[in-house]
């Protein structure tokens, strides 16, 4: 291999197929990628400070504003931490709720990644109609929660409004129009020859690599492998709820498109399910101020995979240190894999494969190694893994 | 009695100023340049709000009745827009890039038949001359995104001659079928053979598929536009260009969609031809607006190809294909 | 070519682009906009202030006698002092254009009337 010919292109910190500022140096050699060396932190925010700074309750809107896409997996998270440290239960109405809600961000997210997909692909049309049908969503969570995205509806000790009357039944119209609409989608990207040729085989992740570099959520599962925090580990109302893992084999960006196509799907069912058999009651109930001490890890499957968020409390109104671990990162390492031997006009759609989110995910830039643990990668770590030979 | 020679030459002499004038006129104003840059910019239009409409969106809306004027707008608003240009960049080329991008598909569009059956320049030979232009128009392409020596530039240009091996050979071999059937290599002729008789697309339809197609690819359109992908390469051949020389390479492209679309028309579709007392330019206009709104309903339907797949697709597909269509026009079955 | 058919089908529906600000959307029941004081209620008791993720309330004085000060800049509507406040004295309104050129606009002040 001539190394004279090979050329680096620096994809990011700005280009027009990342939506968030990341820097990925790729070698090239004429159309086809030879290395990825990822530099990360350019939207690092200082967040888990900015949580040792703030009261308990200020902090779930610190936590929703990790993110915009997945904002309630994160208020989720936390407030399911805060919760456990204080070893109080929310009520099971509110359980539900919580459900809806989270099945409603996975929709809103999952579609919001197919359009940008077809973007990603040249297919613009498509695109323009997936985020058409998307602002049904939009619409629905102004209705229940006033806001159509930093929807604030989880609060610590349950939530914060009520789904009831005329809303439900508004909702139930809604899903009943996104149903129709995803499943010509599901059915377009299977039978539309151009995303079939741009998808089918590229950006492949053999199940055993996806082990090993330890890819979560919809990028593992489109390796085969059926790990999904709801179904391992239930939290919220799911192991009441019956629902599916979508899982496929195919191991390339069209598989994970299928998964999240059909996960799409499943949420429907989940949030009619939970809407029909969701018990009357409270919705909050009332916490102290003051945490006792404790640490504390949960998770939840945010949209884009397995988010983990620890607490640690020292007995006063403000946390002591607070970690945020989300799924992007996990995904890195699995990226870079996909990247390597792949083409470079394929490198915007196996990107936008896992669904980065690198607001979530730049919080790693000066971190403390918690040795047990397997998937945390530092910032050191992920340098030395890329940039040696 | 002889000659009155003074009388004579007075008379050719002002017969003579009066042609040029006249000639001066159609060149430079109707139905030459400042009318197809008018159309250029009316194509832009159509172009952009009909692929709006099947997006199921608006398109140009306020700038104007309709938005009719937002092309114009654009590119006055990229005329007034400072003009850098990279460090290393060759400056001639840089500079004189864009302008031959606008030259040439303007002085092809005066071998098109607009007025009525004979274009403003016709000569035998004249479709060999537009298809010619359409190779100086890529090698254009592939300079000024050389030139540009930015890491972007240069994989958009490379892949501009790499698609330009693709579709050139299918092109010229369809673009060559209705003068066969003609009997004649000149538009004009073609376009009044057509009135006398039917429309090409009737009698070589594969032909007409075919020559869309390449012409997708000529004027990088989606599923061709991977020279200027901007996913992938953030705007390709076209990265370092800013103010007045992008305003000149947008007006080029539109002039490239004219000039294309007015092929199209009169090639397969009848041209400029009479039709009840319908005058022949408004037939014309007609005919080019529907291939104009084809192209861009194929451009909202289909993602963009690798470069590697559109090749392969090319050779493979399309050339037997065009192939099959000349040996048919041989064989009698095109006219 | 199912996938034409579906984009020629566009043309015959009404385009789903709203002409903003010619038209606007209708606001559901319980939309979060800017949040409003109603001084007659309030007691000044600081619990806003206090809870205030984004330190957007200022207190002029405490007790029956406070007035308030809200930066609408750093609002970020989230509601907390409208579910805080013990008299109920604030309620969230329906405006949500509040942007301007002019940053002494983003501050509205609440006083009470003294008579």
């Amino acid at each position: 291999m001539s190394h004279g010919s090979i050329i680096k292109v620096p994809f990011g910190p700005q280009h027009p197929a990342l939506k968030e500022p990341e820097n990925f140096l790729l070698e090239v050699d004429g159309e086809t990628v030879v290395d990825v060396k990822p530099r990360l932190g350019y939207n690092h925010r200082g967040m888990e400070k900015a949580f040792e700074l703030k009261t308990y309750i200020q902090n779930i809107y610190l936590a929703e504003r990790i993110c915009g896409i997945c904002s309630d997996a994160h208020t989720t998270c936390y407030t399911q931490a805060i919760e456990e440290l204080l070893g109080v239960e929310p009520p099971p109405r509110a359980r539900y709720i919580r459900v809806i809600i989270a099945e409603l961000e996975r929709i809103q997210s999952h579609t919001l990644w197919v359009g940008l997909a077809a973007h990603e692909i040249g297919f613009s049309t498509l695109f323009m109609y997936v985020w058409r049908d998307r602002e049904t969503v939009l619409d629905m969570f102004e209705m229940i929660s006033g806001n159509r995205i930093h929807y604030a509806m989880n609060t610590i000790g349950g939530v914060r409004r009520d789904i009831r009357g005329d809303i439900v039944s508004k909702i139930v119209k809604g899903l009943d129009f996104l149903e129709q609409r995803l499943e010509y989608y599901l059915d377009t990207v299977q039978t539309e020859q151009t995303i079939l040729k741009r998808a089918a085989g590229v950006g492949i992740l053999r199940p055993k690599d996806a082990v090993s570099l330890c890819a979560v959520g919809p990028t593992l599962r489109a390796s085969g492998i059926r790990n999904d925090v709801r179904s391992d580990d239930p939290y919220v109302a799911y192991d009441e709820i019956p629902f599916n893992v979508v899982a496929h084999d195919g191991c390339d960006v069209l598989s994970r498109m299928l998964v999240r196509c059909e996960e799409t799907l499943e949420s429907i069912k989940i949030i009619r399910y939970a809407l029909d058999s969701m018990p009357d009651g409270i919705i909050v109930v009332k916490v102290p101020k003051k945490i006792p001490r404790g640490e504390v890890v949960s998770r939840v499957e945010a949209p884009r995979g397995e988010l983990i968020h620890y607490a640690k409390s020292n007995g006063t109104a403000k946390p002591e240190r607070y970690k945020v671990r989300s799924p992007t990162l996990a995904n890195i390492p699995a990226l870079c894999k996909m990247l390597r031997g792949g083409y470079v006009a394929d490198i915007p759609i196996v990107l936008a494969g896992i669904d980065p989110c690198f607001s979530c995910m730049d919080r790693m830039a000066f971190v403390d190694i918690r040795k047990n643990e397997k998937w945390v990668w530092t910032m050191q770590q992920l340098r030395r893994k890329y940039t040696k030979g | 009695m002889g000659l009155d020679y003074a009388a004579v030459e007075k008379e050719v002499h002002k017969r003579m100023t009066t042609e040029t004038i006249a000639s001066l006129l159609s060149i430079l104003v109707f139905p030459g340049a400042i009318f197809l840059l008018a159309l250029a910019f009316f194509y832009e239009w159509v172009d952009r709000k009909f692929f709006a409409r099947l997006q199921n969106r608006y398109g140009p809306l306020h700038t104007g009745p309709h938005g009719i004027l937002q092309p114009i707008a654009d590119f006055l608003k990229l005329l007034s827009k400072e003009d850098i240009s990279p460090h290393a960049s060759d400056r001639l080329v840089l500079t004189l890039a864009p302008i031959f991008y606008v030259a040439l598909p303007l002085s092809t569009l005066f071998v098109i038949p607009i007025l009525s059956y004979a274009s403003l320049i016709r000569f035998e030979g004249d479709l060999i001359f537009v298809l010619f232009m359409f190779t100086l128009v890529t090698i254009t392409v592939f300079l000024a995104g050389w030139s540009s020596t930015s890491r972007f530039s240069t994989i958009g240009s490379v892949r501009a001659t790499l698609q330009m091996l693709g579709y050139e050979i299918p092109m010229g071999l369809v673009a060559v079928g209705p003068a066969i059937a003609a009997g004649s290599l000149s538009i004009s002729r073609i376009v009044e053979w057509q009135s006398l008789r039917f429309w090409l697309v009737l009698l070589q339809p594969l032909g007409f598929a075919i020559l869309t197609v390449c012409l997708l690819a000529e004027l990088q359109f989606v599923p061709f536009d991977i020279p200027e992908a901007e996913t992938e390469i953030v705007a390709g051949w076209r990265t370092e260009f800013t103010g007045r020389k992008l305003a000149l390479l947008r007006l080029g492209k539109d002039l490239e969609l004219v000039l294309a679309s007015a092929l199209m028309a009169s090639l397969y579709l009848g041209g400029s031809q009479h039709f009840w007392l319908i005058p022949p330019i408004a037939i014309f206009l007609m005919k080019t607006t529907f291939v104009v709104m084809l192209l861009s309903l194929l451009r909202s339907a289909f993602a963009r190809f690798r470069i590697d797949q559109m090749l392969s697709g090319m050779w493979k597909y399309l050339l037997p294909l065009a192939t099959l269509q000349i040996i048919l026009i041989q064989l009698g079955f095109g006219g | 070519m199912a996938f034409i058919r579906e984009a020629l089908k566009q043309l015959f529906r009404r385009p789903a682009t709203l002409k903003y600000p010619y038209e606007k959307m209708t606001l559901p029941k319980d939309f979060r906009g800017r949040p409003i004081w109603d001084m007659g209620k309030c007691i000044g008791c600081g619990l806003c202030y206090n809870v205030c993720p984004s330190g957007a309330i200022e207190m002029i004085g405490r007790g029956l006698e406070a007035g308030i000060n809200h930066y609408v800049d750093r609002c970020m509507f989230c509601g907390q002092c409208v579910e805080v406040c013990p008299e109920n004295a604030i309620r969230m309104s329906e405006e949500y254009e509040l942007a301007d050129f002019d940053r002494s606009k983003m501050l509205h002040e609440y006083r009470r009337i003294v008579k």
